[in-house]
């Protein structure tokens, strides 16, 4: 498990979600964190759905993320489902952390163990 | 007059349930069946807006005509969105986020023709636009007063619905907002819209904005939007299921929270 800060390069490029409920000035749209961690809980939910994820720090001590991520309406018609994230799974998350350093962050794209990808993960 | 209702309540059922939308009894009127999407982001105003975008994106108009007044609050908006701290009232939930704003936001649409009302039914809400084409006239001004969507009388020309809309709420009172930069418009905001299917098959929205006390000359922003495929389904648009950015009252931050409801992040205004 580990928290990994990329710096943006092309991915400042691939554009934002298109929220209308909220700003995003609380998201650092400049950096890129990788986290990889296990799920808790996926809340496929108006207006945003937000996948929960346990990140295990350097000190060996779990700290829940909350990354927030587009509404189920769009999500849905884009084939996202409320079992896309199950309890348990190991994942690789990519996200615009929290300015303040807490932890949470803009949903960027997901990446299994077995390769698979949900949202966008451009290398 | 029941019998009316319940002929208007089938059609808004044919049109939400079976993505055929728009298929009214009469011949003449156009077919607006579907579900449809903006095209473009939900900025009125490229121009004020950082990162992406600019004032000649299709569908989007230059800075609008503002006078000093507007042009000052319009400017203060945008310094407290640059601070995070812009007090939309869209982020509060529940509040319509009216008209013309109806024609600027995510999610889909659909646009439900019937013999006598038009209904732009936006998912992202709560939102519907009922625009009456029954040859009737506004209400006298005693007799309305400023809501969200105003009132809206329209006819048709050809294939090109043409609707009149007065009585909107104003910008100043906080009410609402035109989008996420700050725009605004006052009370005396009076706005003619034209709204048809253009040859490429994408519905053009034309709004002709005048307001004698925000704006020099009048303001014509355009929106477009794009037919989905067939089937596509619309789903319920609940803002306080699981709202989890609550907005501070003093600063107009939006705070993000944990699962439980404890805010998670640090307010920069305080």
């Amino acid at each position: 498990m580990k928290k990994t800060i990329l710096l943006c390069l092309g991915l400042l490029l691939v554009g934002q979600p298109a929220f209308s409920h909220h700003s995003n000035a609380m998201f650092d749209q400049d950096t890129v964190v990788e986290l990889s961690g296990t799920v808790k809980e996926f809340q496929f939910t108006n207006p945003h759905s937000w996948v929960q994820v346990d990140v295990v720090g350097e000190d060996g001590k779990a700290v829940e993320w909350s990354l927030e991520w587009g509404s189920p309406n769009n999500l849905g018609r884009q084939g996202v489902r409320p079992s896309t994230f199950p309890a348990g799974a190991k994942v690789m998350f990519r996200t615009y952390p929290m300015k303040d350093g807490s932890p949470g962050g803009l949903f960027i794209g997901a990446r299994f163990d077995d390769g698979k990808v949900v949202g966008r993960w451009e290398q | 007059m029941l019998k009316r209702i319940i002929c208007s309540l089938f059609v808004l059922s044919f049109a939400t349930g079976s993505g055929i939308a728009g298929a009214a009894s009469d011949s003449a009127r156009p077919d607006w069946s579907g579900v449809w999407a903006m095209i473009g982001g939900t900025i009125f105003d490229r121009d004020t807006q950082t990162g992406q975008g600019g004032s000649t994106t299709p569908g989007v108009r230059e800075h609008p005509p503002y006078n000093a007044q507007y042009e000052a609050l319009y400017q203060s908006n945008l310094a407290l969105r640059d601070q995070g701290a812009l007090p939309d009232p869209n982020s509060l939930c529940g509040i319509p986020t009216g008209f013309p704003r109806i024609f600027n936001l995510p999610d889909v649409y659909e646009f439900a023709v019937t013999d006598d009302q038009v209904w732009v039914i936006s998912e992202n809400g709560p939102n519907i636009l009922r625009i009456y084409t029954d040859g009737r006239a506004h209400p006298a001004p005693e007799d309305r007063w400023p809501t969200h969507t105003g009132d809206s009388i329209g006819h048709w020309e050809g294939d090109t619905l043409v609707f009149d809309t007065l009585s909107l709420h104003s910008s100043e009172n906080g009410r609402t907002m035109l989008d996420r930069t700050g725009l605004m418009l006052s009370d005396a905001a009076h706005i003619v819209t034209r709204m048809h299917i253009d040859s490429e098959g994408q519905m053009e929205v034309q709004m002709t904005i005048e307001d004698a006390k925000a704006l020099t000359a009048p303001w014509v922003v355009t929106k477009r939007f794009r037919k989905l495929e067939a089937g596509t389904r619309v789903y319920d648009y609940a803002c306080n299921e699981n709202n989890r950015n609550p907005i501070d009252p003093e600063t107009g931050w939006t705070y993000t929270t944990d699962t439980e409801g404890n805010i998670i992040d640090l307010n920069p205004g305080q």
